[in-house]
């Protein structure tokens, strides 16, 4: 099948944001009747390349064909006038509308001006049936449908626009095994009538089960393209991580020892259906890295140490007292002791228009204060000892902190933070869209202030940081800690197949039981 | 990227932008007035000024509350009747002998508080829009003010040092209702600019995200904001008392878009986390002089109304564009 004519072809596909190459150079077929993944490391360019496909950024070179035919396409309406439907990895839907008029929302059957009830509904109805969600009523409200439901009304809303290739952007990510089963039934139909579907997921069993073809990308470009089953996991994983320029990391002092007693102990810590069980310690002088793939509970556990999220259950101890931390307010306390650096520090680290004196004294003000009334001398000094220290580069400290690059103000983020000399110190994905330079400075930042007695906890999405960085990394999958890896069994190879929850050498299947159906599959793919 | 490509402006340029309302806020006071003295010499007079300098400073009073709390991104819409509630409570203890005339004013500014408070509640710890919340003790605090003089008949007569505090003269020349707001508007500017209350202010308005994983007490502070507010407002219904010689059911109505339009006027951004205390006295000012200058004119009820609205929609047009463009 695969001789035909491609469906969509796209070739020397370039797009750059600002320095950096999201795509170069990128090519892909994708065929009729046929299902295509795509596989690569968080920023390997796959969101891009979708994106590029479906209209919603124009590439800065190359050409597409749909049938043998040039096209650009404008925006995502001209896409999908071609017959290009993309579902994204977060739901799209209206919860406080109904099935039908979230299915029908973009382009509605008119009478007269007015939306059409009937044929809306119609039309809704046999959208569900193809979706496999005949059981959904169509005046059902989304909101009121337990999240498989409403995956299944937003693949209904994608064939609706009746397409003839679908994007599947990790659309299993938020689904049960029994779901993920019907939806690949769903999808495999849809590939038996001629559809053609591009799948992208980090489920490597899910890729078995459904790809006829893979492509494998890393770092914008593409690596290989290959029959589903021609390579081994191993294989793949190889693929993905490529040989790449590694950044500079200061030396790993010899670890603390076994006995010294943890600054930080959590026990069974539970939060909802996000995190489960999850125990874990870290001691004075310990960097201690947080792995797996995006989205896996690491950030939720940051926060839930942190005191942020209500309804955490499980034990925390600080320096084997155990304590219960319930607000940012106690974890910085000098009793605890504890610094979260969060992740976006837009919205989380920084107030953006405030000066970058008062961003810098916030979080130490009581420091600065007899009586609530702040010591503006004692308050200056502090900051400028801070901006000498981490080598913050301002034009003076009461311009906005928005003014200053990204990186300088990701410093600023930690500096506010160092303030109140922490004893233990979260970081949630600190050098996301910095530059290298400033990177190499936080990481020798790290190696200072643990080597000074802080207890470190760092998670990052750059497996490069997690191998130089750290003296431990926990990999985490689906909300719990599945992997620990000590010393030199830091690798990007054991990094990448405990993050896809595979096991490179025998004996690692056990503790799959919330995957079921499926994982049965799973490293037996060669 | 834009952020990344740091321009460093010259300080003295992000002041004067920053400033900006406040330089026009003046130069529209400057205006009403050489706009007033066509009408009648009368209006460049010390007298008038004096005397509305001395009517702005109820105004001035309740719109420091008010900046308060839409500098923390909120907004307090019961000024009204929180304000009656402040002017009746403190007339009702006038008439428990010399204690209840001695409390007067601090009674009065404590059931202002007390109900700003249970907004405060309502807004930082149960998460209703402040916009619901203060509405609705508008409403809760009108029907316990009409059932409080429905049933008898209390007092509503200033006591002496209420009156005293709005209509006296301490120093010369200078009415006192000038003085408390000089009073009180040099504490609030020493309560923002050096307290780690009025840093944290700021912080919340401007992102409360990110003052709460800072370690701010965010909720306590938002509750207490409401609670100032109301004691702000409360206090201005205390000096209009004095003013008027008594309460009535229906003096707090003329003040809420006033005190709004006032500190917004005055540049503080009605998203929050951005304003400075001189742009809300500029405000205060401006709205008091306008108001006086449209009946000086001697136009209708309704063209007042009409002329005022108008004049506050453009000034606010003119801040938001410029806002827009950074």
């Amino acid at each position: 099948m695969a001789d035909g004519q491609a469906l969509l072809r796209m070739e020397g596909i370039s797009k750059r944001y600002g320095g950096v190459h999201a795509l170069e150079d990128a090519h892909l077929d994708v065929h009729a009747g046929r299902v295509h993944a795509i596989l690569g490391e968080n920023g390997a360019g796959k969101s891009t390349l979708i994106k590029v496909m479906s209209g919603v950024v124009a590439p800065d070179q190359g050409r597409m064909y749909l049938d043998g035919r040039e096209v650009s396409f404008a925006n995502p309406a001209a896409a999908n006038r071609a017959g290009i439907v993309c579902i994204f990895q977060e739901l799209s839907l209206i919860p406080d509308l109904s099935v039908a008029d979230n299915i029908i929302a973009s382009n509605p059957p008119t009478r007269f001006g007015l939306i059409d009830r009937r044929a809306q509904r119609r039309l809704a109805e046999e959208a569900l049936v193809k979706a496999g969600g005949e059981d959904i009523h169509p005046r059902a409200r989304v909101g009121d449908l337990p999240l498989s439901r409403q995956q299944i009304v937003e693949i209904a809303k994608a064939l609706a626009r009746k397409p003839r290739l679908l994007i599947l952007d990790e659309a299993t990510s938020a689904l049960t095994a029994a779901d993920v089963t019907r939806v690949m039934a769903v999808l495999k139909r849809l590939r038996s009538d001629g559809m053609a579907l591009l799948y992208i997921s980090h489920r490597m069993h899910e890729i078995a089960e459904l790809a006829d073809e893979c492509t494998v990308f890393r770092n914008g470009r593409n690596v290989e393209s290959y029959e589903q089953g021609a390579k081994t996991d191993n294989e793949v994983v190889e693929m993905m991580i490529g040989r790449e320029y590694r950044h500079a990391f200061p030396p790993k002092p010899p670890r603390p020892a076994e006995e010294t007693p943890p600054a930080l102990a959590v026990r069974n810590l539970s939060w909802t259906d996000k995190l489960s069980d999850i125990s874990l310690e870290v001691r004075p002088g310990e960097v201690v890295g947080l792995g797996g793939l995006d989205g896996q509970g690491q950030r939720d556990l940051l926060l839930a140490l942190f005191g942020v999220l209500r309804g955490v259950t499980g034990e925390i101890a600080i320096d084997g007292r155990p304590m219960a931390i319930d607000s940012p307010r106690q974890a910085k306390s000098a009793d605890v002791g504890m610094a979260l650096i969060p992740e976006d520090r837009k919205t989380e680290g920084l107030m953006l228009p405030m000066s970058v004196l008062h961003n810098l004294s916030f979080a130490a003000l009581g420091r600065h204060a007899r009586f609530g009334i702040i010591d503006r001398q004692a308050e200056a000094t502090s900051v400028d000892e801070m901006i000498r220290l981490l080598a913050i580069r301002s034009n003076g400290t009461s311009i906005p902190v928005s003014a200053l690059s990204g990186g300088n103000q990701q410093k600023v983020v930690i500096a506010k933070w160092l303030m109140l000399s922490p004893r233990i110190i979260l970081l949630n994905d600190p050098t996301r869209g910095i530059d290298v330079g400033t990177k190499q400075e936080i990481y020798q930042l790290l190696r200072k202030l643990s080597g000074e007695g802080a207890a470190i906890i760092l998670y990052s999405t750059d497996y490069d940081e997690l191998i130089g960085c750290c003296d431990r990394v926990l990999v985490m999958y689906d909300g719990t800690i599945k992997t620990e890896l000590a010393g030199d069994e830091i690798t990007e190879h054991a990094l990448i197949s405990s993050a896809l929850n595979i096991a490179p050498q025998a004996g690692a299947a056990t503790g799959e039981a919330g995957h079921a159906p499926v994982s049965a599959a799973s490293g037996s793919v060669a | 990227m834009k952020q990344d490509t740091a321009t460093p402006q010259a300080p003295m340029l992000l002041h004067l932008r920053a400033n900006l309302p406040i330089v026009i806020s003046f130069a529209c006071i400057i205006l009403l007035l050489l706009l007033g003295s066509l009408y009648s010499e009368n209006f460049l007079s010390p007298d008038y000024l004096i005397q509305q300098l001395k009517v702005a400073s109820f105004l001035g009073v309740i719109a420091t509350g008010m900046m308060l709390i839409i500098l923390m991104g909120q907004i307090d819409l019961s000024v009204p009747w929180l304000l009656t509630t402040g002017a009746m409570m403190a007339s009702a203890a006038t008439a428990f002998g010399p204690a209840g005339e001695f409390l007067a004013v601090p009674f009065g500014v404590f059931c202002g508080f007390a109900m700003g408070m249970v907004s405060g509640v309502g807004v930082a710890y149960l998460r209703i829009p402040a916009m619901i919340v203060t509405l609705a003790m508008n409403v809760i605090a009108q029907g316990l003010m009409v059932a409080y003089t429905g049933g008898f008949s209390p007092s509503d007569t200033a006591s002496s040092g209420m009156r005293y505090l709005a209509t006296g003269n301490l120093i010369g020349g200078v009415p006192n209702a000038i003085l408390v707001w000089i009073g009180i508007g040099a504490l609030a500017v020493f309560v923002l600019n050096r307290t780690t209350f009025g840093r944290a202010v700021y912080a919340i308005g401007n992102r409360e995200s990110a003052a709460f994983l800072s370690g701010a007490a965010t909720q306590r502070l938002m509750m207490f904001g409401f609670g100032i507010s109301g004691a702000l407002a409360a206090f201005g219904g205390v000096l209009l008392a004095g003013y008027a010689g008594k309460a009535a059911q229906s003096m707090g109505d003329a003040y809420l878009l006033p005190s709004i339009a006032a500190v917004v006027l005055g540049g503080t951004s009605i998203l929050g986390g951005r304003g400075n205390y001189l742009g809300t006295v500029a405000g205060v000012i401006l709205v008091t002089l306008l108001q006086s200058i449209l009946s000086v004119m001697q136009i209708a009820e309704f063209g007042r109304q009409i002329i005022y609205g108008l004049v506050i929609v453009t000034m606010l047009l003119l801040y938001g564009r410029e806002r827009a463009l950074r």
